[in-house]
């Protein structure tokens, strides 16, 4: 049987020693190919590229370099998404909820549920009338929504009503300060258009 | 440090000189090892692309020579493996060298640009780029011939074949790096490697023997 072509390869690169090939000795088949084989790589080694001059390399370095600002900061990988989705995602359902809770206990006292837009300049307790009083949540109908439906709970009611243990999501979430309901905001509004929700 | 770079234009009178600005690298970019580079890149430093791509470069581009066998393809190559590079550079984990990385991108490249398009014949203005030694023009103008066949029959290669050819002839890659970057195992990268100097063989037949 003849040497395989790894072990010819092995033997051509001399990975392996010829002699420990006993074969070899004995078949002039298998010493044709391994002479062939050296004979090509021989061949192929001898074959230069151009080199290009030296004014070539800072050209095209400069063009690389118009190349690669052109398109900004290196992407965000696509596994590295999850890390800022995950608890996007996260943090959006425990609000939902929330929402969906407060609008549904005063629909059950007899109070008209809460419009979903416009938004009415009322008086909030004390976390929510630092964010509707900011200039750049004046019309923001979405963040006026979470701040009203949270208008008339404080965290004791939420607790009690199991909705916000100290050191949860939803403790968390009660009590986000106004830029950083502005960017769950904006990373909830990012998730919904990828999503095409 | 010089700051710029001047050269003149061929072929204008008035002599007009062309001054490109040239970013100096700073020097504490220039002593980071590659892990460090690829942070800073991510943290918005571009001068330390600049230190990759000159790094790298001259590697780059005789790979993707090796494939297309023309400067203005192998340029253009080049320049789309840095490009690509730069796209995907949060997905470099550090498992593999940067080299070895932009070998698998510059690979991957040059596989589907030869699959789109025929190589085209080396022009004399490439030629004229090889630097003269010792050798008698006689010598030179035999060697070049002879290498321009071989590189011919390298260029006709299936693709697997020419990608494990080059990457172990010219840069000297040890079989388990090619079998990384061409995604097979070692038996498959030596087997290539057999079929390939076999089809050489069958190309050149003894003219280059």
């Amino acid at each position: 049987m003849h040497l395989r072509p790894d072990e010819l390869i092995d033997l051509a690169e001399g990975t392996r020693a010829e002699s420990s090939a006993t074969h070899l000795a004995a078949c002039a088949v298998c010493r044709l190919h391994l002479a062939e084989l050296k004979a090509m790589m021989s061949a192929a080694a001898d074959v230069d590229v151009p080199e290009p001059s030296p004014l070539f390399w800072d050209h095209f370095s400069a063009r690389v370099r118009q190349a690669v600002e052109a398109e900004g900061a290196p992407r965000r990988s696509f596994w590295t998404w999850p890390r800022v989705v995950i608890p996007a995602i996260s943090v959006a359902t425990v609000v939902l909820a929330v929402a969906v809770t407060l609008n549904w206990g005063r629909t059950e006292r007899g109070i008209a549920p809460l419009p979903s837009i416009a938004p009415v300049p009322v008086a909030l307790p004390v976390a929510s009338v630092d964010l509707l009083a900011d200039p750049q949540s004046a019309g923001d109908t979405a963040l006026t929504l979470v701040a009203e439906l949270s208008s008339d709970m404080d965290f004791e009611t939420a607790r009690e009503a199991g909705l916000a243990a100290r050191g949860s999501a939803e403790h968390a979430v009660t009590h986000l300060t106004g830029s950083e309901l502005r960017e769950l905001q904006r990373l909830l509004q990012e998730e919904l258009a990828r999503s095409g929700a | 440090m010089a700051s710029s770079l001047t050269w003149t234009l061929p072929g204008t009178w008035p002599l007009r000189t062309v001054t490109q600005p040239m970013r100096p690298v700073e020097p504490e970019l220039a002593d980071l090892d590659e892990r460090a580079l690829v942070e800073a890149c991510l943290r918005g430093q571009s001068a330390a692309f600049d230190v990759i791509v000159e790094r790298h470069r001259r590697s780059v581009y005789l790979l993707c020579y090796r494939f297309v066998s023309n400067h203005e393809d192998a340029s253009d190559l080049s320049q789309d493996v840095f490009l690509r590079a730069y796209r995907g550079l949060r997905s470099f984990r550090g498992q593999s060298s940067l080299a070895t990385w932009l070998y698998r991108i510059g690979v991957n490249v040059c596989l589907n640009r030869v699959s789109a398009k025929k190589p085209l014949s080396e022009s004399i203005a490439d030629r004229q780029f090889v630097d003269e030694t010792a050798e008698s023009a006689p010598d030179r103008l035999l060697k070049d011939e002879r290498g321009a066949r071989v590189r011919a029959a390298i260029a006709q290669l299936p693709r697997k074949q020419r990608a494990t050819l080059v990457l172990r002839m010219y840069h000297e890659m040890s079989h388990q790096e090619i079998a990384d970057v061409l995604g097979s195992s070692v038996g498959a990268v030596k087997a290539n490697f057999f079929h390939a100097l076999s089809n050489l063989k069958k190309m050149l037949g003894g003219e280059v023997l």
